[in-house]
């Protein structure tokens, strides 16, 4: 990688604090990444280490309480509630350990919901979210609902979901998590492929180190949010 | 986001929900089902009364009353716009002043009001009535409303007009039956030869006032429709009326009435009221400047309309008033129903917004659903407040109609009342769904999302 090259993804002294109660809560306090693009890396670390609230800043669904973020050469740190949705709507991808689709709609329509959001025609939503399901392994089970699916099916429409708007950038959130081991190889191959194929970045929490070790280009280890070992990344 | 798929995604979480949204809907249909049968019934009412005064034809005439130094404040109804006179106090409203107004230019007719009290025998009932001179111009008018044979022709001609409401208490059922047979007026008269023969001291002796009642048997030559209204707008307060020619020949006491009684003793002669007829409604600000002129007060129905509909705007507020409440609680089941299913969908808010809805976007879909509540309710609302008035309307004049009141719509149904109905239960939707869109579309999604 040249060092010309701005990273995709950047983060400066990013902090977030909660405030529960009487008691702060630090649960990320001064996080300097730097992601390259077309970089595939994992973030581990124990329980309550910031894994999720770092994602959850990269993914634009929380606001940093110090710091900056800084995805695509776009100061996603400084946006407004709108300017975040338009982010989360085209500029990120996201999947998490429980899938979180719609459970009364269809695969084909949890594929689609993002480009509801992005205001497609109809017919180009269906056009697209097919093509994706496709690209998933899943057009065959296009019009099952969730609770029909096994659970890496689910994974599955949820990566289509995510890239649905294009982004550069997929987050994922222990998405093996909920899957036994064959299956999780299976989606973490499916993400590697992506990588490697589209070119999409992915920044990926896992406790799986034989998975990281084997698909991830880098990783990044959190302890009490803050970063303690970061190699590959760059 | 496009508007229509906002639409189809609030529709289907509607339906996702059936019992909800239904047992919701219900909510409004029933509050919007009651304000559209209350203001149809107050417009009904007031609808009837308005066209019924207008048929009486009571609008074109004016009643005129001495203009004395009382005036007329001795009419116990004080609520009536009584206009004062603006002439000479002392003028007595006798046959002259009578003829000087009917030569009014838009004067119809001018005639005095007379009535007077009498024992009346019908098909072997007796009653006490107060029996009123008519004269045949205003009883072949179309005041009169006469619906079974036919008025007297002239002034002189002899026999009475009788009301519907009048045989029934004789014990008549069939009012056409009752043309042509005979009524029977006793009036009471002191006998003055008698009185006199007698002195005082028969008096005293305990036989009492020496009367004779006189008999006079008039043929029933038509017969006016009761009003529906309990006797209400009917120019004639009596039921029995006559010509003025058979009235002069009734011997009676010379009294009419209490003010006849109360002014004689002043020694003044004159009428207690005389009833004007003008040829139209516009003519009735002249002629009633002209007579307050000539010394007498006017009192006029027209004028006391515009208070009447004052009324009616009173009483359909309190109506509409009745029907808010329903609404209230209609509105508080929706915001019920959407806070319900925000908790309920938290999770699904965060996904949205977690691949990209902005706030307004949710805010959008949760609006859309509480007015499509609306809408739906308010669409059954009109149905169901239609038929309810339909069927209480059906039930009323058929328990009515045994009492011989003829059929009428106490329900009045203008398209406004519908277009109304429905575009304020939307609006009250709306309304109801601010604080839920609100609070949806401030949904965290990192606390939605957090693993459970």
């Amino acid at each position: 990688m040249s060092t010309t090259v701005p990273p995709l993804v950047e983060t400066r002294s990013l902090s977030r604090t909660y405030v529960v109660g009487d008691v702060r809560v630090e649960a990320l306090a001064g996080v300097d990444l730097a992601v390259a693009a077309g970089r595939f890396i994992a973030v581990t670390g124990a329980s309550g280490s910031g894994k999720s609230t770092l994602l959850n800043l990269l993914g634009g669904l929380d606001t940093p309480s110090a710091g900056t973020i800084t995805v695509g050469g776009e100061l996603v740190s400084s946006m407004s509630r709108d300017e975040l949705a338009r982010y989360r709507r085209s500029g990120v991808g996201v999947i998490f350990q429980s899938f979180n689709l719609i459970p009364a709609r269809t695969a084909l329509e949890n594929v689609e919901l993002p480009l509801v959001f992005a205001g497609l025609e109809r017919a180009e939503r269906r056009r697209r979210a097919s093509e994706l399901l496709t690209e998933v392994g899943l057009a065959h089970r296009a019009n099952h609902r969730p609770p029909e699916l096994s659970g890496g099916e689910q994974q599955r429409v949820a990566v289509a979901r995510a890239l649905a708007n294009g982004p550069r950038l997929l987050l994922a959130d222990e998405p093996t998590g909920n899957l036994d081991s064959r299956t999780s190889r299976e989606i973490v191959g499916l993400l590697a492929a992506l990588n490697r194929e589209a070119g999409l970045t992915i920044i990926m929490v896992s406790h799986e180190e034989a998975l990281v070790s084997e698909f991830a280009h880098g990783m990044v280890r959190l302890m009490d949010g803050r970063v303690v070992e970061s190699g590959g990344a760059a | 986001m496009r508007f229509a798929d906002a639409v189809g995604f609030a529709m289907v979480s509607l339906r996702k929900r059936r019992l909800r949204t239904f047992l919701t809907a219900a909510g409004v249909t029933i509050g919007i089902g009651a304000l559209v049968s209350m203001i149809s019934f107050g417009k009904g009412i007031q609808k009837n009364v308005s066209e019924s005064f207008r048929a009486s034809d009571l609008f074109n005439s004016l009643m005129v009353m001495p203009g004395g130094p009382e005036g007329p404040s001795g009419d116990p109804d004080e609520g009536r716009p009584v206009k004062a006179t603006v002439g000479p106090k002392d003028a007595v409203l006798d046959d002259a002043a009578v003829a000087a107004i009917s030569r009014l230019p838009g004067v119809r007719a001018a005639y005095p009001d007379i009535s007077f009290p009498a024992m009346v025998r019908y098909d072997g009932e007796e009653e006490f009535r107060l029996i009123q001179v008519v004269p045949a111009a205003v009883a072949s008018s179309k005041a009169m409303a006469i619906k079974w044979g036919r008025p007297y022709s002239s002034d002189e001609e002899t026999g009475v007009i009788v009301s519907r409401s009048f045989l029934r208490r004789m014990g008549t059922r069939d009012p056409a039956a009752a043309v042509g047979k005979t009524l029977t007026v006793m009036s009471v008269t002191l006998d003055l030869g008698q009185l006199l023969s007698s002195g005082l001291g028969g008096l005293l002796s305990g036989k009492g006032l020496p009367v004779a009642t006189e008999s006079y048997d008039f043929p029933v030559l038509g017969v006016t429709e009761m009003s529906p209204f309990g006797g209400g707008p009917n120019p004639m307060q009596s039921d029995v009326l006559i010509a003025p020619g058979p009235a002069g020949r009734i011997k009676r006491l010379p009294i009419s009435s209490v003010w006849d009684l109360f002014r004689m003793q002043k020694g003044r002669l004159g009428y207690s009221a005389v009833t004007v007829k003008l040829g139209s409604i516009g003519d009735l600000e002249t002629v009633g400047t002209r007579v307050r002129e000539m010394g007498f007060a006017t009192f006029a129905l027209a004028d006391q309309f515009a208070e009447i509909t004052r009324g009616f705007y009173f009483m359909n507020m309190v109506l509409a008033a009745v029907g808010m409440i329903a609404i209230v609680v209609a509105a508080l089941g929706i915001v019920n129903t959407m806070v319900m299913s925000i908790l309920e969908r938290y999770r699904e808010i965060g996904v949205m917004k977690a691949v990209g809805a902005s706030d307004g976007d949710i805010r959008r879909i949760f609006f859309f659903e509480s007015g499509a509540i609306g809408l739906a309710g308010g669409t059954a609302g009109c149905l169901l407040g239609w038929a309810t008035s339909l069927l209480i309307n059906k039930v009323v004049n058929l328990y009515l109609a045994g009492q011989g009141v003829p059929h009428i719509s106490y329900f009045a149904f203008p398209a406004w009342i519908f277009l109304g109905a429905v575009g304020f239960s939307l609006l009250v939707s709306l309304v109801s769904g601010i604080y839920p869109a609100r609070r949806a579309a401030r949904v965290d999604p990192v606390v939605a999302l957090r693993h459970d």
